[in-house]
């Protein structure tokens, strides 16, 4: 800062910053491109005044003093210009000259990131590594005595099912009494979980089905993705790949007008509908698609006006108790599609997840229940809510598996796991992990992220800057300046890649257990922990 | 064979199967006892065959009859025959390294199982996971399996070498001869065979075909083989090579190449086909998405440089109350033309050199960006007092309307200088002899040399007619006045001085006063002087009484003393004490006497607590107050042909009066052409855009006003110097000349990729990187 300037106590130095540039006069050959490609403008040309003295103690030579200037990177300081870490100088800098640099120091710039009294927002995730998932080792390995399979060998039918489901003596029944018999879909275990059009930049929307729709026509995996609440593009509610799709309703109900339009045009039923009542991201709050977001094209689709924030209500606003929820939503869905299409609720892993299974239990229509973590991404939320509420998704799950096995029902209604799954890229282990504490299958949203499309976010707060727009690789953006950096083609090979990958690393995991056929649901005795409260708690072996 | 002697081994003693290992036990030593021909008559013995090597180089020959068990021939030798004469069971030939196994009927699973050497030769059918791991060692011949009819699933995994023949001679499995999901990771070898398949595992196998040279070696086999099953019937129909497909194992190379239908084949034959053209939301918009680079040029940008020269006030010309735009002056000089810059100033001020050059505080240089980096800030009073040789502006011709000023002070003379400039005609009417007001009448030559004043002053009059009052205006005249007039301006200053209501205050002279008669030396101060309010004008009351000979000067104040800048350092020069917080209880014969008690001795006092206007003569139409004029932001008052400049609307400094003088007569000026007046709206410029690294921050004083000029950072004034153009990485930045000195800087939006260098680099702040246009 300049020398005759009063500091404030916002009035940060690089130090303060979590995030410090390092950069090298030395390799620089100032040709923009850090500086043009900075997405948060931390960056900018700056003039440097370098002293030379040129001293002598010779009393017939003079000592001098030159100024020079010499032109080079500055990182500015505000908060509102503060390095977000994401690293796009360092990947565009063809001499090696610049990169960010994660602070030795505590940061600082957390207590200036709520000026004018707004608590900082943002997109990402919560900013703690780890979890307990990647701690659960697969101990069961079958050799010589179930039959041991071979995933590069054997045949696998890896398939879960969703839907809510009764023994052929009960469906009968329920014909019989009811004149339907609930849909089931047979789907593969991995679902893209609901990120909106809108959240999602069209190029990354757009890449994601496409690989989704390619995964099911080219290499015949059931692979399905959630739309989140942010609507369906018409073209798509009229095209045959809608069945890949599960449509989303949220407390916002955005773009459900367009859904309803299409329904006399569809060609083919949607996967299944999910009503979502919560975010494992942001438990408690609703979506948060800020207004730099909202578009004409994101307006259109939503119905909305152009420039507005859109903050959906942390709940749905004329449901009162859980019974009216599930009851007067799930069933008002099925009615939609003449019971056809599956209808279950999401919610965020909470202490009251058991209340709401067990009332999904007494519920005929429920199709099951998605259950999102506390580790969950999301492209907009208050840093309060991401970094400090939810629940953990194993205990949670495992609560509600065991209880739906005490129940007697725990193969009558799939429970779907989120929040974290691949978070540190075990995304096969995790998923396994899950579904042997008991999940029918996993959703999984920022590792799609990261995989297919190089998000660059990460638990040390890197980059996170989704919600206002700013995506560097054109993800969560909807300024086609940034998404037209991301090609759809690209993206759909890369989701196609994970699949295929994921598929082989379960394979690699379920067949030692002798599966090949039917996913390992709840089969927890292959699952061990060197932690011992956490064996207790889940139930599953301690193993050191 | 059949007529040679066989050493018979009975798989039973006395009625009962004897072990595996008694029945091998046997084999061996009769191997070992130089028997070559063996039949064993097994029953369900395992592993009977295999490890002869105790034979050496010689040819042994075991033959099986009865029921074999499990892994007939495994680890056989390359000296052994085995010849089975009914069905095999599961794992003939079993890490086979060398054996020839003949077996006369069908086989079980696991047929060939790692065989490295050696050839099975099978007259039936196999069961499932034949020539599995199959290898191939270069020091011996590859191994090879024949099948007459068909092989069972999962045929060939993981096979890396050896040849398998499989015939398609009355099949078990007539509709897929190959079973289900052969040669899945299968690495090497080739499987010749014949009838349909079902498929096999395309990621891992191809076909490829028949060479003359696999004919001829499949031809030459097949005789010694049909001979061996006995089944030289079947040659006939087995030769038919139009039948015959082989394949072969991709290699890793072509492995990874296995063609999967490209993405964007999907994305034109599939997902557009179904979706419509533009996919997905192809319907709803008409945007571009192809991709594009990190780094775009065009309306690609996300931000732009926009050149934004004079859209800001410097800090100088905003802060200046007289509006002069100081950096222009020294662009002027930068540029060689000093006379224009000395000129420009009579365009503001009709005194820029008394008031520039010698009175005015200088809130200009107050201001200067450069006092941020703790730099001298550019002396513009050099350039004030050169002002004084300032070439009369040419007037136009008068327009006949005609405005009355009353008051020939700062402000009515700013007034009418600049009305006169816009062509009309201003009479200034004032009570003193000459024009000049307070600046004329009160301020101490010590401040002003008098041939300055007196030069700016004969400037002024010798194109604004005065009208010397001889007596104070009446609410009558002024009426008349502005019946005569266009409009009247009321610059009549303050001149009533505010007095204490103590005690004693006859005993007071007023600041006015004293001064005025300071300035011809009418008056003596004696030895001591007390100055009640030390202001400005109260140091110059104490400068001025130090000139007379006080020799002790006391400027007392109920708070902390206002004054500052030369004033201040003048009175400080002289010995003047300054002394707060004083209340003033009474002035006596002895001096001042504060609430404290305290007696301040005083030849003289002094009250110099401000002056207020005397507003009597003025119409009931104009308001007044607070005992001030009031008026609106161009300078009218209430009654709207009346307008009022100076210190009767608002005491400040001469720069005020000055200032407020030429914004009125801009407005009037507008009124008079029919226009609404407006006030000029720019702003400051944002001093964070001014690049100060540039200069030399160890100047301490100015040498002249070409070193004044080298030094303005020029703020929010392009300097013209370049760096812009010599930055910009993509010389995209041109200079382009607009003719009679004009100029602008212009960017090629084709080249441009919006770094914003030129922003970072220009010294004054001119580039300005901005959002490019909403795309979305």
């Amino acid at each position: 800062m300049s020398a005759n300037r009063p500091v404030t106590p916002s009035t940060l130095s690089i130090k303060d910053l979590p995030w410090q540039i390092r950069w090298s006069k030395e390799k620089c050959t100032l040709c923009g491109s850090c500086t043009a490609v900075c997405p948060v403008h931390a960056l900018e040309l700056g003039v440097f005044r370098k002293r030379v003295v040129e001293s002598s103690i010779d009393i017939k030579q003079t000592s001098s003093n030159v100024f020079k200037i010499y032109h080079g990177i500055r990182q500015k300081t505000d908060p509102q210009h503060a390095c977000v870490g994401c690293g796009m100088c360092t990947m565009m800098c063809p001499n090696d000259a610049i990169i960010p640099a994660r602070s030795d120091e505590a940061d600082k710039l957390i207590y200036h990131q709520n000026q004018g009294g707004q608590p900082r927002r943002r997109g990402g995730r919560r900013n703690v590594v780890g979890g307990i998932l990647d701690q659960i080792k697969f101990i069961r390995i079958s050799m010589l005595t179930d039959p041991a399979l071979d995933a590069g060998r054997h045949e696998f039918e890896l398939r879960t099912l969703l839907g809510r489901i009764l023994s052929p003596e009960d469906n009968l029944k329920h014909l019989k009494a009811n004149g339907w018999i609930p849909p089931v879909r047979e789907i593969y275990p991995l679902i893209i979980g609901g990120m909106s059009f809108g959240a999602l930049s069209p190029t990354m929307w757009e890449g994601l089905q496409m690989g989704v729709a390619y995964l099911n026509e080219e290499m015949k995996m059931p692979v399905r993705m959630c739309t989140g609440e942010g609507g369906c593009p018409p073209r798509l509610l009229r095209s045959r790949f809608l069945q890949y799709v599960i449509l989303q309703i949220a407390s916002g109900y955005f773009g459900w007008d367009e859904i309803i339009h299409a329904i006399p045009d569809m060609k083919v039923d949607p996967c299944a509908v999910e009503i979502k009542y919560g975010q494992g991201a942001k438990p408690g709050d609703g979506g948060l698609l800020m207004w730099y977001k909202v578009n004409k094209l994101i307006a259109a689709i939503r119905g909305v006006p152009v420039g507005v924030s859109l903050p959906s209500p942390p709940t749905h606003q004329t449901q009162y108790s859980i019974e009216e929820a599930v009851a007067k939503m799930t069933q008002s869905m099925y009615m939609a599609w003449g019971f056809r299409v599956p209808v279950y609720p999401k919610i965020s892993a909470s202490s009251t997840s058991l209340s709401v299974l067990n009332n999904l239990t007494r519920n005929e229509y429920a199709a099951g229940l998605a259950i999102d973590g506390e580790d969950g991404g999301t492209g907009a939320a208050y840093n309060v809510s991401m970094n400090t509420m939810g629940h953990p998704i194993a205990s949670n799950l495992r609560d509600c598996y065991l209880n739906l096995v005490k129940l007697g029902k725990q193969n009558e209604i799939p429970l779907f796991a989120g929040g974290g799954v691949g978070k540190t890229g075990n995304l096969a282990a995790n998923a396994a992990a899950l579904i042997m504490l008991g999940a029918s299958g996993v959703q999984t949203g920022k590792y799609i992220m990261q995989a297919a499309a190089g998000c660059l976010g990460s638990e040390s707060d890197r980059c996170n800057i989704c919600n206002v727009g700013l995506c560097p690789k054109g993800i969560t953006s909807q300024d086609p300046r940034l998404y037209r950096r991301l090609n759809a083609e690209d993206v759909a090979q890369r989701v196609v890649d994970v699949f295929l990958s994921f598929d082989t690393e379960l394979k690699k995991i379920v067949a030692p257990l002798g599966r090949s056929t039917s996913l390992p649901i709840g089969m927890s005795d292959a699952l061990g922990i060197s932690d011992y409260h956490a064996s207790e708690r889940l139930s599953i072996k301690y193993v050191v | 064979m059949s007529s040679k002697t066989y050493y018979k081994i009975d798989g039973k003693e006395e009625g009962i199967r004897i072990e595996s290992r008694i029945l091998e036990e046997k084999i061996q030593v009769a191997v070992e006892n130089g028997e070559r021909l063996i039949e064993v008559n097994a029953f369900g013995q395992h592993g009977i065959g295999g490890r002869l090597w105790k034979a050496g180089d010689a040819s042994v020959h075991v033959k099986i009859t009865g029921h074999t068990g499990q892994r007939a021939g495994s680890l056989g030798f390359p000296n052994t025959v085995i010849e089975i004469m009914g069905p095999a069971s599961d794992d003939v030939g079993w890490l086979n390294a060398g054996s020839t196994i003949i077996v006369h009927g069908n086989a079980g699973n696991g047929l060939a199982n790692a065989m490295a050497q050696g050839k099975v030769y099978v007259a039936g059918n196999i069961g499932a996971r034949g020539m599995t791991m199959t290898k191939s060692n270069p020091r011996f011949a590859p191994p090879e399996i024949w099948v007459l009819g068909s092989v069972g699933d999962y045929f060939g995994e993981f096979m890396a070498g050896g040849i398998a023949v499989v015939c398609g001679i009355d099949p078990q499995t007539p509709q897929n001869i190959l079973g289900y999901r052969p040669l899945v990771g299968m690495v090497g070898g080739k499987l010749f065979f014949r009838g349909p398949h079902k498929g096999y595992s395309d990621a891992d196998a191809k076909q490829i075909p028949i060479s003359d040279e696999d004919w001829y070696w499949l031809t030459e086999n097949l005789k010694e083989y049909l001979t061996q099953i006995h089944r030289e019937d079947a040659q006939e129909s087995l030769l038919k090579r139009e039948e015959w497909q082989l394949l072969a194992a991709r290699s890793p190379q072509e492995k990874g190449g296995v063609k999967k239908r490209s993405i964007t084949s999907f994305r034109t034959d599939i997902w557009e086909k179904e979706l419509g053209p533009g996919g997905l939301i192809g319907d709803l918009t008409t945007l571009d998405r192809s991709q594009v680079p990190l780094i775009t040029t065009g309306d690609l940008r996300r931000f732009v440089p926009v050149w934004e020269n004079q859209k800001y006030k410097a800090p100088c010309e905003g802060t200046c109350p007289s509006g002069i735009p100081v950096h222009e002056r020294w662009r002027l000089v930068r540029e060689g033309r000093i006379d224009e810059a000395v000129d420009l100033a009579l365009e503001y001020t009709p005194f820029p050199a008394t008031i520039c050059g010698y009175l005015c505080p200088n809130p200009c240089m107050q201001a200067c960006t450069r006092q941020i980096g703790s730099m001298m800030p550019i002396d513009i009073s050099k350039l004030g007092r050169a002002s004084i040789q300032a070439k009369m502006p040419e007037f136009p011709v008068l327009s006949g309307r005609q405005i009355a000023v009353i008051g020939g002070g700062p402000a009515g003379i700013s007034i009418a200088w600049q009305l006169r400039k816009s062509g009309h005609e201003a009479v200034i009417y004032d009570m003193e002899k000459t024009i000049g007001g307070k600046i004329a009448s009160v301020i101490p030559e010590s401040r002003i040399p008098k041939e300055v004043l007196t030069a700016e002053l004969e400037r002024i009059s010798s194109v604004i007619p005065h009208i010397h009052l001889k007596q104070k205006l009446g609410k009558q005249e002024t009426e008349r006045l502005k019946g005569d007039y266009d409009f009247l301006v009321v610059a009549a200053g303050a001149q009533k001085p505010r007095i204490l209501p103590v005690p004693g205050k006859e005993r007071m002279i007023t600041a006015m006063d004293f001064l005025a008669r300071a300035k011809t030396n009418a008056i003596d101060p004696g030895k001591k002087v007390v100055i009640i309010g030390a202001g400005n004008v109260g140091c110059d009351v104490a400068t001025e009484a130090g000139r007379l000979g006080a020799k002790s000067l006391m400027l007392i104040d109920v708070q902390k003393p206002a004054s500052f800048g030369k004033e201040r350092e003048e009175a400080e020069a002289c010995g003047a004490v300054f002394k707060w917080p004083c209340f003033t209880q009474e002035v006596t014969e002895k001096g001042v006497l504060l609430t404290t008690g305290e007696l301040l001795e005083a030849d003289t006092v002094v009250i110099s607590i401000g002056d207020v206007p005397d507003t009597e003569f003025l119409p009931e139409s104009v308001e007044i107050d607070s005992g001030f004029v009031k008026v609106d932001a161009f300078y009218r008052t209430s009654d709207s042909k009346i307008f009022a400049v100076g210190d009767i609307v608002k005491p400040g400094l001469l720069t005020d009066a000055i200032g407020a003088g030429r914004k009125a007569a801009e407005a009037i000026n507008m009124i008079l052409k029919g226009q609404e007046p407006v006030i000029e709206k720019r702003d400051m410029i944002d001093t964070d855009r001014i690049r100060l690294e540039y200069f030399d921050p160890r100047i301490t004083c100015f040498d002249d006003v070409d070193h004044c000029g080298s030094q303005c950072s020029s703020c929010g004034n392009c300097r013209d110097c370049g760096i812009c153009i010599s930055i910009c990485p993509q010389t995209a930045i041109s200079r382009k000349d607009l003719g009679n000195t004009a100029y602008e800087y212009v960017v090629d939006v084709s080249r441009c990729i919006g770094c914003g260098f030129c922003a970072g680099a220009c010294p004054c702040g001119i580039w300005f990187l901005t959002e490019n246009y909403s795309m979305g």
